[in-house]
């Protein structure tokens, strides 16, 4: 017998539920607190669900665990004291938010990178999303059972690792880039090194895919699972792979070239199905096109060579050291732009392609030196909110790996 | 644009046991490929000048310090890590640091006192391990930051090289 019940845990739905009292499997619902100590759940989200036996009746994610203040402490930090703390959001491609930070303080003080400096951030970028895309596959696939795959994709993350130690002296949290271009030059041999892995690496790629598109377990556990229709995600904002995986062709790469990646060859891959299989395999194809962009931007760099990586601006970029300390002016420069660095009044809104999706930043100044209002818009934000979209009226056991295609990182979700 | 292919499995996969047959395979590969781990804390991380350790502050002459607590490190330092007290000295540099703190517990490493000193008195060192039983005992005063310059020499080479512009 069908009986209609309300409880007091049930959010806020289209109705009352009905629950059959007689089947044994539907007597009663549970609700379930997935997190925010949960390893699937990719850091500290925390998922409230209503269980009907193993299937999803309603699921309301809490976000807020890991909230730090970012956008308030940029508020009382400065705008050239912000970059660290941009490192900090989507901790697993620190460079990347250092580049978007970058591009919205250039755009609100109006000045442009030199060339050299483009370049670099352009190989930057690609290499920061290759290591997130590899983040994305190693969890994804730990949490559905694949634990082998995960050591080999985190060697692979260490190998850039220590790229990246190579030429900015950190492995994670470089804060290397600065408003007008990069702090120092890439070096021969770094870029050396960063070619000989890149060149490697869509073998790397092959190896996984070995490991996985064909795998049964894989497959069954993805496929038609997490479907998102392109009007859904078109409705919640999401951007990045999510959506791409749902066929929409949107890629500010594309659509909105910034940092000369209008000249860069490379295909934007789109998905058909939208579940969490075209996710997977958009994101695959992604990390081959970024290799592909490295390369470019690598042998671009050689022409480029003894190019200016730094803008010439003593507004806002520090003068070079020796000039520091031989003249009085170069002195007083520094003094400025360290303790009193002023951006012009006005509101700027930059954005750039991340592994997740558009991360933009939205400064307002007014004059002085600190901004009145830093506003991150993170995508990792919007692919918490697909969650209960997906995963409602789904089986409990799908949960897993609709929150690993999705790809957030709480550090950005919660700022 | 390009449309990711999706994949339909095999008859082979489907079936499942020639697939544990090809992983087996690929672990019993994997256990004659060099090994990757680095075992941390016995085969310490390789470091060089590149590497931003811990900020030290240079001696210029013996048991004197470059700086001249100008304060712009403090100024420029994004976790509030620095303290410093100054004074007037007889030395030609007529000030230097009274009171040099730097709260090893706040610092975030990122490098920016080393870039905004007009001194050549602060430098990361290429020390990264840090381990104390108090809290108080992560305030590293002038005693525990002090280092020789030819210590410091290769950081300060390469802070010099990289800035050098035109």
């Amino acid at each position: 017998m069908a009986e209609t019940r309300t409880f007091d845990y049930m959010p806020a739905g289209p109705g009352d539920l009905q629950v059959d009292r007689d089947d044994p499997l539907h007597g009663e619902l549970l609700k379930l607190n997935m997190g925010p100590q949960h390893p699937a759940t990719h850091g500290v989200l925390r998922l409230q669900m209503v269980l009907d036996g193993e299937r999803i009746v309603s699921c309301d994610p809490v976000v807020g665990y890991l909230h730090r203040g970012k956008e308030k402490s940029a508020e009382s930090l400065g705008w050239r004291k912000f970059f660290p703390h941009t490192d900090r959001l989507d901790y697993v491609q620190p460079l990347l938010n250092n580049i978007a930070y970058a591009r919205a303080l250039e755009s609100l003080a109006g000045v442009e990178v030199p060339q050299r400096a483009q370049e670099v951030r352009v190989l930057l970028m690609e290499l920061s999303r290759i290591m997130a895309h590899l983040i994305y596959l190693g969890t994804t696939a730990i949490d559905l059972g694949a634990v082998a795959l995960f050591f080999m994709t985190f060697t692979e993350r260490e190998k850039t690792y220590e790229l990246l130690d190579a030429y900015t002296g950190h492995r994670m949290n470089n804060t290397y880039i600065r408003m007008g271009g990069v702090y120092a030059d890439l070096d021969e041999d770094t870029a050396r090194a960063i070619r000989t892995w890149v060149e490697a690496f869509p073998a790397k790629i092959d190896e996984f895919e070995a490991m996985l598109t064909g795998n049964a377990i894989w497959y069954g556990r993805n496929k038609n699972v997490g479907v998102l229709s392109r009007a859904d995600c078109l409705d919640l904002g999401l951007t990045g792979p999510n959506l791409r995986g749902s066929g929409e062709e949107w890629d500010l790469r594309k659509t909105e070239p910034y940092s000369g990646y209008e000249t860069y060859d490379f295909d934007v891959p789109v998905g058909t199905v939208g579940d969490c299989y075209d996710r997977y395999l958009v994101r695959i194809e992604e990390m081959r096109q970024s290799a592909k962009i490295c390369l470019q931007a690598l042998d671009r760099l050689e022409k480029s060579k003894g190019g200016e990586f730094l803008l010439e601006d003593r507004r806002y970029v520090l003068p070079p050291r020796s000039s520091v300390q031989t003249s009085m002016e170069e002195l007083i420069h520094q003094f400025k732009i360290v303790t009193d660095m002023r951006l012009p009044r006005g509101t700027a809104y930059s954005c750039v392609e991340s592994s997740k999706g558009e991360l933009g930043f939205m400064l307002a100044s007014d004059g002085t030196a600190r901004p009145l209002r830093c506003h991150v818009r993170a995508p990792g934000l919007l692919n918490v909110q697909a969650i209960p979209r997906v995963a409602e009226g789904r089986l409990f056991s799908d949960m897993v790996a609709i929150i690993g295609s999705l790809d957030f990182v709480m550090g950005e979700v919660d700022r | 644009m390009v449309i990711v292919k999706r994949k339909t499995l095999t008859l082979a996969e489907r079936l499942y046991l020639p697939e544990i047959l090809r992983g087996l395979s690929i672990t019993f590969r994997k256990m004659f490929q060099p090994k990757v781990t680095r075992q941390y804390p016995e085969e310490p991380l390789p470091t060089n000048e590149v590497t931003r350790g811990q900020p030290r502050l240079r001696e210029l002459t013996e048991g004197h310090l470059a700086c001249v607590s100008c304060g712009l490190c403090e100024a420029a330092c994004p976790a509030y890590a620095i303290t410093i007290d100054g004074q007037e000295t007889d030395r030609f540099i007529e000030r230097e640091p009274e009171r040099f703190e730097i709260d090893m517990l706040r610092c975030i490493l990122c490098g920016f006192c080393e870039e905004a000193c007009p001194k050549e008195a602060i430098f990361m060192s290429t020390e990264l391990e840090l381990a104390g039983f108090t809290r108080e005992s992560f305030k590293y005063g002038i005693d525990k930051l002090k280092r020789s310059t030819e210590e410091l020499a290769p950081r300060m080479e390469y802070i010099k090289r990289i800035n050098e512009r035109w």
